[in-house]
């Protein structure tokens, strides 16, 4: 693997680059991880963008940096971006300077370019792991091989009538009741009504184990079967006390999995359940810590086995690697509560009196019920976050500059949700207008032409515009009806001849093989239009979990549950929180925004996205009349239209 | 606000028909000096409504000898642009209100910024 960025003889303009991008790079670590890099070669280096938070993994990693000398250990830090290696002598840590830094690394289906700076010393203060919550216990090989494939045959997932659209659509894990049904709308059993069907009778000799082994006392009569595909997950949650016992089992099968417990005051524990393994919760693990499972595709797990090639510090925790999810089947089993819990975290307990957690925001059912959703999850959020939302949203997006740059001069155009003005300067003939006063304001400071109205009703005369943008807005809509009033008002403005682009983030964030730039590396500037600033900070990240955990988003939402079994693909309407950077798990989603500061007093503010599925938009656009879709794109994350108004 | 933007604005209080040109209530106007760009003006003249602009103009007290009638061959004509440059972008609105010609609906306009917002019943 030879690079030519190693000789010397052309100081190309790649090889500048890649020097600048290095520099920053350094900045950056040293800014918010506290990484001082030095001029000065030494043994050791630390890799920008190569880290297990990229989605590189160690074997990956090793693999290159070995052709450049013996390594001497190779320290890869939980969920960072950058990792660290230090070689047997200098010469391999020159060698690795000079030929990596730049080099894209293949991982999966992503690139990943490596920026390396040499380091004095080698920390990592990432350190002891935390220890397991009180009361959990984790049984691995709980069941064979045999058993594993014989329950995961016992489910029969088999669509229903009327639930086929549901399945292609919409990415949920599914999940089914046996004994009683879980109800997500009100968090409880319906403790007189059992299901038609018990506890299938494959599992009877598991139970008996259970009992034998001593996991627990009583024979559980409540089974719920969750599915998880890759990118899956569920939100933190405490199970309702009044509606099971203490003890609570759960089996991993299938593939392996990462579940997270979080602590009121904050501890994570990270608990890899392997494939066939039994998860047992009682005491403060049952009644005080929330579980939930991160949706993502790669989780970090501890290295299988330790490597000769890189050793492990005793109590530093970084011989991490990354496993990639395969489809998982959980069996939770549970046993009814009959009388109110007497447990001893009164805190969290809804049978002594504390309040059963807020619901969060559902899907809105009604007109009023969507714009008082938007109000508070779309306005109020971009009101509060304006002056923080303006900072971050510098760069004008290329392809709408071109848009904008190739209509004739003189020309009247309207951009309907100008937020902080970014398109105001590309095109002196624009006037913007937004629902946000403090946005407008900004506007205004800089000179722009621009007042505050609603998108669903613009204060500008029908056939006026030669051309109208609308960037970045109308996934702000929570119905599909308004969604279509938002393109109905956008296309009143037009002349006939006008053309209006419209840009909505979209649910696919990968295409053709390519991340956006909202998913890939953060080495980078922040060209995204939807880049929240602490991606590097865990604080955030775990902020944003709590958050979860008080909005009780229990399960991703739409649709109904489906049959008389119980099977249901998404059996809540409630909202789920987007975890930052991570693929969409549903169409309807809160995603939070983390201000500026990263400590965890600060708020945080959810937004309501709809993101629009591939060919979504331009179905929407069709349904206008007068209107045809010149061309369709997707653009950083986004569905794009240009629409073409004419008469009809 | 400036006159350009009130030039393009229309009332859309529901049932209004004839919702343009809105009423100016100004309570505070401020001018600004900005740089003279006659190619600007010149472009952006044919999209105004002449007559709109002008009684603006005139309610604000700043019409100059502004015609009520749009002459012919204004591109060459550089103190007559020089005008249009001060009424359409030079006088500003900071205080005041929108008044819409038919309902008498009010908008108003702070820090020189029209709030076009209607409430659920007038929407
Ligand atoms: C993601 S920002 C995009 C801003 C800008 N178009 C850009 O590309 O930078 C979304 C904007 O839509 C505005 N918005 C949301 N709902 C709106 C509505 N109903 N009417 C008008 N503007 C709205 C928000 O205030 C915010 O400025
Ligand atoms: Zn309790």
């Amino acid at each position: 693997m030879k690079s030519d960025l190693s000789t010397e003889s052309r100081k190309s303009k790649e090889e500048k680059k890649v020097l600048r991008k290095q520099l920053k790079a350094s900045h950056t670590l040293l800014k918010h991880e506290g990484v001082c890099t030095t001029p000065q070669p030494t043994k050791s280096l630390v890799i920008a963008n190569g880290g297990l938070g990229n989605g590189v993994s160690r074997e990956e990693l090793t693999a290159v940096l070995q052709e450049m000398g013996e390594v001497e250990k190779l320290l890869m830090p939980p969920h960072k971006p950058y990792a660290f290696v230090t070689f047997r002598s200098e010469d391999g840590a020159r060698k690795a300077h000079a030929n990596l830094n730049g080099w894209k690394l293949q991982c999966g289906e992503s690139s990943i370019t490596l920026y390396l700076s040499y380091v004095d010393s080698v920390k990592c203060k990432e350190g002891a792991s935390v220890p397991l919550p009180e009361g959990l216990a984790l049984v691995e090989h709980f069941v064979s091989p045999e058993e594993e494939a014989q329950l995961l045959n016992v489910i029969d997932w088999s669509p229903t009538q009327g639930d086929v659209t549901a399945q292609k659509s919409l990415k949920h894990r599914r999940v089914k009741h046996y004994g009683f049904e879980f109800r997500y709308d009100i968090n409880n059993v319906d403790k007189d009504k059992p299901l038609a069907a018990g506890l299938p009778d494959e599992c009877v000799p598991i139970l008996q184990r259970c009992v034998e082994q001593g996991h627990t006392n009583v024979l559980p009569d409540q089974l719920t079967v969750n599915q998880y595909e890759s990118g899956q997950g569920i939100p933190p949650h405490v199970d309702t006390h009044s509606a099971f016992e203490d003890t609570i089992l759960s089996l991993s099968l299938g593939a392996k999995t990462v579940m997270e417990f979080r602590h009121p005051d904050g501890r994570v524990a990270a608990v890899v359940l392997p494939e066939r393994s039994l998860l047992v919760m009682k005491g403060e693990s049952r009644y005080l810590w929330s579980h939930g499972i991160t949706p993502r595709k790669v989780d970090m797990v501890p290295a299988e086995a330790p490597r000769a090639d890189a050793p492990t510090e005793p109590g530093i925790q970084s011989n991490l690697t990354l496993s990639r999810r395969g489809t998982r089947t959980s069996f939770t089993f549970r046993k009814i509560r009959h009388e109110p819990c007497h447990c001893a975290f009164p805190s969290a307990c809804d049978s002594q009196g504390a309040p059963s957690p807020s619901p969060g925001p559902s899907l809105p059912s009604c007109p009023a019920d969507a714009a008082r959703l938007e109000e508070e999850y779309v306005h109020r959020v971009y009101s509060t976050i304006a002056s923080h939302f303006s900072d971050t949203r510098h760069t004008p997006w290329p392809r709408v500059c071109h848009f904008l740059s190739s209509l004739p001069s003189g020309s009247v155009l309207a951009d309907v949700g100008c937020g902080n003005g970014k398109y105001l300067g590309v095109n002196a003939d624009l006037v913007g207008c937004d629902r946000s006063t403090a946005l407008v304001q900004i506007c205004a400071a800089r000179g722009y032409h621009a007042f505050v109205s609603d998108a669903l009703s613009v204060p500008l005369r029908t056939a006026s515009c030669d051309a109208c943008i609308s960037i970045a807005v109308i996934h702000h809509f929570s119905t599909a009806e308004r969604r279509l009033a938002a393109v109905k008002e956008l296309v009143r403005l037009l002349k006939p001849g006008g053309q209006a682009l419209i840009y909505v983030w979209a649910f696919e964030q990968e295409y053709n093989k390519q991340k956006s730039k909202y998913l890939k590396q953060i080495f980078k500037e922040d060209h995204g239009e939807f880049s929240s600033t602490n991606l590097l900070s865990e604080k955030s990240q775990k902020s944003s979990g709590e958050k979860v955990s008080d909005l009780s988003c229990h399960l991703e939402n739409s649709h109904k549950p489906s049959d008389m079994q119980g099977v249901s693909r998404v059996p809540d309407a409630r909202l789920s929180v987007h975890t930052n950077r991570t693929a969409f798990t549903s169409q309807d989603l809160l995603v939070p925004w983390h201000l500026k500061g990263g400590k965890s007093t600060v708020p945080v503010f959810h937004r309501y996205y709809h993101v629009f599925q591939q060919g979504e938009l331009e179905h929407l656009c069709a349904q206008v009349s007068g209107v045809k879709v010149k061309s369709s794109y997707h653009d950083q994350g986004n569905w794009c239209v240009v629409l073409h108004f004419s008469i009809i | 606000m400036k006159l350009l933007t009130h030039n393009m604005l229309t009332s859309h209080v529901k049932g209004v028909t004839k919702g343009y040109p809105l009423l100016i209530k100004a309570t505070e106007v401020k001018v600004n000096q900005l740089d003279f760009n006659p190619q600007f003006v010149s472009r952006m003249i044919p999209k105004l409504e002449w007559g709109a602009l002008v009684q603006a103009a005139e309610d604000l007290g700043y019409r100059q000898d502004l015609p009520g009638e749009l002459i012919a061959d204004y591109e060459q004509n550089e103190e007559f642009l020089k005008k249009v440059h001060r009424v359409l972008l030079e006088v500003e609105v900071m205080e005041g209100c929108l008044k819409c010609p038919e309902s008498g609906r009010e908008f108003p306009i702070t820090k020189g910024i029209p709030n076009m917002l209607l409430n659920e019943d007038d929407a």
